[in-house]
């Protein structure tokens, strides 16, 4: 069971997105995170370096042939925080009596 | 925990929240025409298995090789170079489907292949792997629409 915990770090619009993308993947590349959420590099290099100060987020820097690839990946401590703000979240929509439904 | 957050804010994080894993998932699934690569591929393998010359099968064999590679390559593409989808989403009941859809390709392709050489008929690998790549080409978006609806229903915020 998961202790609902609200997450003033991940709550904030932009990380939110990209903490959601990096949740439901093993890594992501920077690319794709700046692509899906529109952002501009510099933005994203912010927030992700937001995250990576909190322990929330491992930046992995590496070559895919001569390209340099940059991902991301949630570290525990950064999977737990998100799991514990999405308790949190819909511990508060439940006692508003509203409804979660997946779409 | 925030008290100020109004719940229908709340209601919007978690639709958020959910819209980008699904990003993700999407990101992840095999294109439709795979599929019916494959199925193809199949069938060029049996031609060769069938006609029993080295020269078919020395071109069968490696146009089925080189053809599957580039194919799963090119399908797998994304989660090579953009994203990975997190094990976590691709439960048992994924595992079962997958496991099941090899099963009835196979098992519909062999099961056709050899009854029909045991009753003589010509060409009985070509016809059975032509079966089951038909099953594999309509059978494979079926499985895909499977594996999506699993890995979304595993999203954080849905349970």
């Amino acid at each position: 069971m998961t202790v609902a915990r609200f997450d003033e770090l991940i709550h904030a619009p932009t990380r939110l997105s990209i903490v959601s993308l990096l949740a439901a993947s093993e890594w992501a590349e920077f690319q794709f995170i700046r692509d899906s959420v529109g952002l501009s590099d510099s933005a994203l290099s912010k927030q992700l370096g937001t995250l990576e100060q909190a322990g929330y987020v491992e930046i992995g820097r590496g070559f895919v042939g001569k390209r340099p690839r940059t991902s991301a990946r949630l570290t525990t401590v950064g999977r737990a925080a998100f799991e514990q703000h999405v308790a949190a979240l819909q511990e508060m929509v439940a006692r508003s009596g509203s409804t979660i439904l997946p779409r | 925990m925030n008290s100020e957050l109004h719940p229908g804010e709340a209601a919007d994080a978690l639709a958020e929240i959910r819209k980008r894993q699904q990003q993700v998932i999407d990101r992840a699934m095999v294109p439709a025409w795979y599929w019916w690569v494959v199925g193809a591929l199949m069938v060029v393998l049996a031609v060769g298995v069938d006609t029993k010359t080295h020269l078919a099968l020395g071109i069968t064999i490696p146009v089925f090789v080189v053809g599957m590679l580039a194919a799963t390559g090119i399908a797998v593409r994304s989660q090579v170079l953009y994203a990975k989808v997190h094990d976590t989403l691709l439960d048992g009941t994924a595992v079962i489907a997958i496991l099941g859809f090899v099963a009835l390709i196979v098992g519909c392709s062999l099961g056709i292949a050899f009854g029909l050489r045991a009753a003589g008929v010509s060409y009985p690998a070509t016809i059975g792997c032509g079966v089951g790549g038909l099953v594999m080409g309509l059978g494979g978006p079926v499985l895909n629409r499977q594996l999506r609806r699993i890995m979304l229903g595993n999203r954080a915020g849905i349970k």
